[in-house]
């Protein structure tokens, strides 16, 4: 007897004919959402450097077009697997940079309450789930989120992101089989930062992982991480072909680590003239220049953001540490999860939001 | 003798073999230029070449299984892995290739896999864990804990001439705090022995790795009693003899870990006693442990958590007092 | 609980950049006595494990005074120098002090002995720390450098090390048993400690006092006690600053339009309970003055029902008519201020130009500095003093 094998149907189209464009106001957000990352990652290597932040401090100066133009295409009933180089996705999904900055320094008001640290967080609340240590493991855990928007017939996609060094481990390409055998809704960020910690590509793999998309059954595409525009064609083209049905796409943003992999980290392996190649790209000099000519009050939105800072780190310095006696709770759970939607500050879902329940 | 840090006596032992021995060579992540994320292998790429220094990819499972095949073909890999809670990605090559090949097959597998292990620094659930206990329940590996300098270079040395695959567990508190006399040269001390850090005869406090200090702080002076602390130094295979015989003369013990409660090596070494020296007993057989819960970052959450000082005299006076 | 301005100087400590390190060195001040430094600003570059490192200012303010020498080396949290953080920032300090007769823009000479003993021994003179005269290299650093650190090259900083140094707990709960069995808290006990507890660790405390004089409301009150009249004019000014009308909870602050006034009851040993007063607004003082009479009433006979001490928006303290003259009380979460009313008590005080004996009160708020700032504190105290100065029923 012929055994056939379950395909999932075909997702149902959906009415609105999208419009992948940004407004003004977009524009004026993608920058701002990159100079927020910016301030806040500043403010807590100061921070670090003044004795407040406990263990390790990992950040991801340069890398801050890749996370914020992938996260903006987001939906609000989208999930996301954030990693730690992207804190941007984390403010683009409405994480306030206060409770970042008090999750870094293990206050009560953090994102974890002290549980994990540095980047290790998720808001449940505003459907982000927080990364482990182990590379690339979030991979198949958004697999997993796609795989019940696929069940439930949802137009609704997952994405991840994941670095280079990811590429070379097993869980990375059963994340991208399993995505390419089940059309799964999902997008790929591969956030090439051209090391491993220490370890430059050439010592990582021999085949560029974009070509190797192709071998998954699904395609790969290239874009320049550090063009926060052209970051968000790409995850937008790619959020909706999941959204329409059509499968997976990886999605390779070319950047570079431009800080250590943790502050404890001297860089000593980066050759000097590719830092300097790097450093005349920064995603957030080049954005900011493109929108003064384009008549944006650029100083307007970096006084915001300043001011926004303040505020938060304000409130973040004044958080309690956690409670000792609370530290073995919460090792089970005692109800069903419950996933928050996050905000979607791309104009395409402002009428999305005013209709659906958030 | 030299006077080293416990990380320095790790590389040092690791150096010695590797200049006495060609079969010995490194692999692991950023252990080459960088020279390892605790900088054990430093200078060694330049000293011995990317051969037998190889930074591999991300990829816990592709180091283990590639020492696998490199071992049982003659040669002696010495795996790091970054943190030792990256050994859960490796870890059906640790446990279902490398364990079981000499039984099932009479192939050895000389191998070792350096795990840097236990928190103390804010490292968070990722960074802080203390994984022997898995190891033991996979029948076909070895397992040990040096707490000294000396013991870090004469275990490592022990295990990397050991035919077997055994685990490194180099407790990152320790490897710049823990000083010590190494031996110069090629050293290798015993495995499969306790070690008596202090002798005693009120109560003994049994531990390994990072505790061991922590016990002795704890039981300097502790009301008058003298007691006596026994320092595993290898978990696979166990000393039981030193172990009961320390049991037989004090008749109280404290057995002491910074691993997580349930199926630690603490529930195995109270069973032990309980099976084999009922009759020598003279109180009850009391743990010493982290809770189960994963290890927390924030500096107030993870005292609460990891063994104190306090814990362990609160411990023993009750004991004592029985 | 008060909150004083800082006018105590701050401390620059000496950071611990690494788990296992215990001192550092000064490289180089950045800022002298007397300078300007804003928060976060480099005020000086150490050198600990001979990694060197940049300390930001932890406040804004003017050095004023610099306690240990380019050079030096100390311990970690040894304080290093102090800053003014109430000063104004003016003109940097033009003379040079006894301090800082080292700082030196030319970089001091190297000698002949240090020059051959760095040679022979391939060290690194700038890892070398100077005690010398305007931090010259002296042939006892070589020989003390070398004594430390032999000729290998610098410990690197680990993975593990962090230059996390653990200042003093802010309100978190100690609740390591003591070895004493002492006497169990009663359940109400344990609810008012937790919520206590819970109000301090959440809420940003500020407390602001006003004096007021009560001769108006002495006047006009006959047999009534002093709490409706306060209640009133408590009322009236929140009318006038609904900002202290509210509840924050998270970041969600709720100023409500009606006010529901928590009024706190003692209930002997066994604790307190704060009935609300629903829609105090609409009452007259008379009408407060019964309604708070019938709640205290059926607390203090355990007949009070769940919903009368829920949804309070503001809430009043009285345990004045004891004696006490003035308190910092907690605020009841999740309000953004709480209101003490001390004891009146008679007092010589100024009037116009003549001393007069008039009888006068303390008001005391508890207000959460998350919510509103010492201003709007002030000014709604103010209003409610005027209310009750001018109390002409």
């Amino acid at each position: 007897m012929a055994m056939t094998s379950a395909r999932p149907a075909a997702l149902p189209a959906t009415d609105a004919e999208p419009a992948l464009a940004l407004d003004r106001a977009d524009r004026s957000a993608l920058l701002r959402f990159m100079l927020l990352m910016r301030a806040t990652e500043e403010r807590a290597l100061t921070l670090y450097r003044q004795g407040k932040v406990p263990g390790s401090y990992y950040d991801g100066r340069g890398q801050e077009a890749t996370c914020v133009g992938t996260a903006f295409a987001l939906g609000p009933r989208d999930r996301a697997c954030v990693l730690h180089r992207d804190m941007g996705a984390h403010l683009v999904r409405g994480v306030r940079p206060g409770r970042i900055l008090a999750q870094m320094m293990g206050r009560e008001g953090g994102v974890t309450r002290g549980r994990d640290g540095n980047m290790h967080f998720g808001d449940r609340e505003l459907g982000c789930v927080g990364m482990v240590s182990m590379l690339p493991d979030m991979m198949l855990v958004a697999c997993g989120m796609a795989l019940a928007f696929q069940m439930r017939r949802e137009p609704r996609v997952a994405m991840t992101w994941f670095g280079d060094g990811s590429t070379a481990n097993g869980q990375w390409h059963e994340a991208m089989n399993v995505a390419g055998v089940r059309k799964l809704p999902i997008v790929f960020v591969l956030e090439n930062n051209q090391f491993a910690y220490s370890t430059p590509n050439d010592l990582e793999f021999a085949v560029d992982p974009v070509e190797r998309a192709a071998t998954y059954g699904f395609p790969g595409v290239k874009v320049d991480g550090n063009d926060v525009e052209a970051v968000f064609e790409a995850a937008a083209e790619a959020t909706e072909r999941a959204r329409m049905g059509g499968g997976p796409t990886l999605i390779e943003c070319a950047t570079m680590r431009m800080h250590g992999h943790g502050a404890h980290d001297d860089m000593r392996y980066v050759p000097a003239e590719m830092f300097e190649a790097w450093s005349k790209r920064d995603p957030i000099e080049t954005y900011s220049a493109r929108l003064k000519s384009d008549g944006f009050d650029v100083d307007a939105i970096e006084q915001s953001v300043v001011e926004e800072l303040e505020r938060d780190t304000e409130w973040a310095l004044a958080q309690p540490m956690p409670d000792p006696a609370t530290a073995a709770d919460g090792v089970f759970a005692k109800a069903d999860p419950q996933l928050g939607d996050g905000a979607a500050p791309w104009s395409r879902w402002a009428t999305v939001q005013q209709e659906g329940d958030r | 003798m030299p006077e080293m840090t416990y990380l320095q006596a790790i590389s040092d032992g690791l150096r010695e073999e590797m200049r006495a021995d060609e079969s010995v060579f490194c692999l692991g992540e950023d252990i080459g230029a960088f020279g390892g994320a605790f900088k054990v292998t430093d200078g060694f790429v330049e000293e011995f070449g990317a051969d037998r220094v190889w930074d591999t990819p991300l990829a816990e499972n592709a180091i283990v299984g590639t020492a696998v095949g490199a071992a049982v073909e003659g040669l002696r890999p010495v795996c790091e892995m970054q943190f030792a809670d990256f050994i859960s990605c490796g870890f059906d090559q640790l446990v279902n290739v490398a364990a079981k090949m000499h039984y099932r097959q009479g192939l050895a597998v000389p191998m070792v896999v350096r795990l840097p292990s236990g928190g103390g620094f804010s490292g968070g659930p990722f960074h802080s864990q203390n994984p022997e206990a898995w190891f033991m329940q996979a029948p076909g590996l070895k397992v040990v804990a040096p707490s000294t300098p000396e013991d870090a270079k004469g275990l490592l040395s022990a295990a990397i001439r050991d035919p077997n695959p055994v685990c490194f567990m180099e407790h990152k508190h320790l490897y710049r705090r823990a000083k010590g006399d190494v031996p110069e040269g090629r050293y290798t001390a015993s495995m499969g022995e306790v070690g008596v850090a202090r002798e005693g005869t009120d109560l003994t406090v049994i531990a390994y790795g990072a505790m061991v200090p922590v016990a002795l702080e704890a039981t300097d002076d502790i009301g008058g009693a003298s007691v006596e602390v026994i320092d595993l130094r290898t978990l696979v295979p166990l000393d039981r003899d030193g172990i009961l015989e320390s049991v037989r003369k004090t008749s109280k013990v404290v057995v002491l870990h910074e691993a997580t409660r349930s199926c630690g090596v603490g529930a195995e070494v109270a069973a032990l006693i309980a099976e084999e020296a009922f009759e020598d007993l003279d109180g009850p057989v009391v743990r010493v442990t982290a809770p189960d819960s994963p290890i927390p970052f924030s500096p107030p959450l993870e005292r609460a958590v990891l063994p104190q000082v306090d814990d362990v005299k609160e411990a023993c006076r009750e004991l004592l007092a029985y | 609980m008060s909150s004083s301005p800082t006018s105590a100087l701050t401390d620059v400590v000496m950071p611990q950049m690494g788990v296992s390190v215990a001192e550092g060195t000064i490289v180089e001040w950045h800022k002298r006595v007397g300078d300007w430094v804003e928060r976060d600003e480099v005020i000086v570059e150490i050198s600990t494990d001979k990694v060197e490192t940049e300390v930001p200012s932890p406040e804004s303010g003017r050095v004023s005074e610099i306690l240990v020498e380019v050079g030096t080396t100390v311990d970690v949290g040894t304080v290093l120098a102090r800053l003014d953080a109430g000063a104004r920032p003016g003109e940097p300090h033009v003379e040079e002090s006894t301090v800082d007769s080292r700082q030196s823009t030319v970089a001091p000479p190297v000698t002949p002995v240090v020059r051959r003993m760095v040679a022979e021994h391939d060290l690194d003179i700038s890892k070398i720390p100077g005690t010398g005269r305007n931090g010259r290299v002296t042939k006892k650093d070589v020989v003390a450098f070398m004594k430390e650190w032999g000729e290998r090259p610098a410990e690197p900083v680990l993975h593990t090390e962090s230059p996390y140094v653990e200042a003093e707990p802010l309100s978190t709960v100690d609740r390591r048993l003591s070895t004493e069995p002492g006497v169990p808290l009663s359940p109400m006990r344990r609810s008012i400690a937790d919520h206590m507890v819970r109000s301090l660790q959440t809420a940003a405390h500020c407390t602001t006092v006003v004096e007021a004089d009560m001769s108006a409301v002495e006047a006009a009150r006959g047999t009534l006690s002093y709490l409706p009249f306060v209640a009133r004019a408590a009322i009236a000014a929140l009318r006038e600053y609904p900002q202290l009308n509210a509840t924050l909870e998270g970041d969600r602050l709720h100023v409500h339009d009606e006010v529901n006034l928590g009024i706190a009851v003692a209930l002997g040993d066994d604790g307190l309970i704060v009935p609300v007063v629903k829609d105090a607004h609409e009452l007259s003082h008379e009408g407060l003055a019964t309604r708070i009479a019938d709640l205290a009433e059926r607390a203090r006979s355990k007949r009070l029902t769940p919903d009368e001490t829920k949804g309070g928006t503001f809430t009043i303290t009285n345990p004045g008519r004891y004696g006490a003259l003035l308190a910092t009380p907690i605020i009841n979460q999740p309000q953004v201020a709480i209101l003490d009313l001390e004891a009146v008590v008679k007092r010589p005080v100024v009037v116009g130009d003549a001393i007069a004996i008039r009888p006068m009160t303390y008001l005391c708020m508890s207000w959460d500095h998350r919510a509103l700032d010492g201003v709007l504190a002030a000014r709604f105290l103010s209003s409610v003093r005027a209310h009750l100065e001018g109390w002409n029923g």
